[in-house]
């Protein structure tokens, strides 16, 4: 399954223009302590969390996850969609809690 | 292959730009044909440690080396240095600050996620300052197939 896969579901909302849409999603980590994300999290994770800061991005990219998703409708700044492009990371967002999106990428067999 | 070898200043509270260090060392890794496993190993316990400086000292540098046989690599800060060392290598012990967890850090991680990925760690602390080694064995498995 691909970014471009989950995004069928009505629930997400692409935030950037350069994320690598192909990027490989396969198991969901939903954290917002980084230390627990670089410590167990998967390649190609999807990584949701709340935590508005550029240091998402930092791990996401040390360790390949495949998109990030801000759940609870958190305003993303504008310096993260910058560097999020520049690493081609995926940022999509959602109006409902960690659990729901959650389930709801599990549904959808991520 | 040639050795390389790196030395970085690392800015006290500069959340913006940690993980620098941790990135460059992933590229040369990635360079030399490291496995995806073996180079995810080393750029955790280069993150925890760069962000550990970042967050809980004054300033320091690091020293990376990368031979054909191993990855070694010292993290050297200028204090306050690490009260307990015994407490810090306990998970989930934190004495961050607000402002470090704010930022999605201090969750008590960062020394034994460092302790399970390398191979040799060895840590040392006064108020001076703390320096932190770690090591890392390259063998043949180590290398993508």
């Amino acid at each position: 399954m691909q970014v471009k896969d989950i995004l069928q579901s009505k629930h997400l909302t692409l935030l950037n223009q350069q994320g690598n849409l192909n990027n490989t999603v396969k198991g969901i980590f939903a954290c917002d302590l980084l230390s627990h994300v670089m410590g167990f999290a998967y390649e190609d994770n999807v990584f949701i969390t709340v935590l508005n800061n550029i240091n998402v991005l930092g791990v996401a990219s040390l360790i390949d996850l495949g998109c990030v998703v801000f759940s609870h409708n958190i305003e993303v700044n504008e310096a993260i969609i910058i560097k999020a492009n520049e690493l081609e990371i995926p940022l999509l967002s959602t109006k409902l809690t960690t659990a729901e999106i959650t389930i709801e990428l599990f549904r959808m067999g991520v | 292959m040639e050795t390389y070898s790196k030395k970085y200043n690392i800015e006290r509270n500069d959340i913006n730009n940690a993980g620098t260090v941790a990135s460059l060392t992933k590229r040369a890794l990635k360079k030399r044909g490291l496995s995806r496993e073996f180079v995810k190993q080393v750029t955790i316990g280069v993150y925890e440690a760069e962000i550990n400086v970042v967050i809980h000292s004054y300033g320091g540098t690091v020293v990376v080396n990368i031979s054909d046989d191993q990855v070694d690599i010292t993290f050297t800060d200028i204090g306050p240095g690490i009260p307990s060392i015994e407490k810090a290598l306990t998970k989930g012990y934190s004495t961050a600050s607000s402002y470090a967890i704010e930022n999605g850090f201090g969750a008590g991680m960062g020394l034994p996620n460092i302790k399970a990925v390398s191979d040799e760690m060895d840590l040392k602390s006064s108020e001076e300052g703390t320096v932190l080694y770690m090591k890392f064995d390259i063998t043949e498995k180590c290398y993508a197939s």
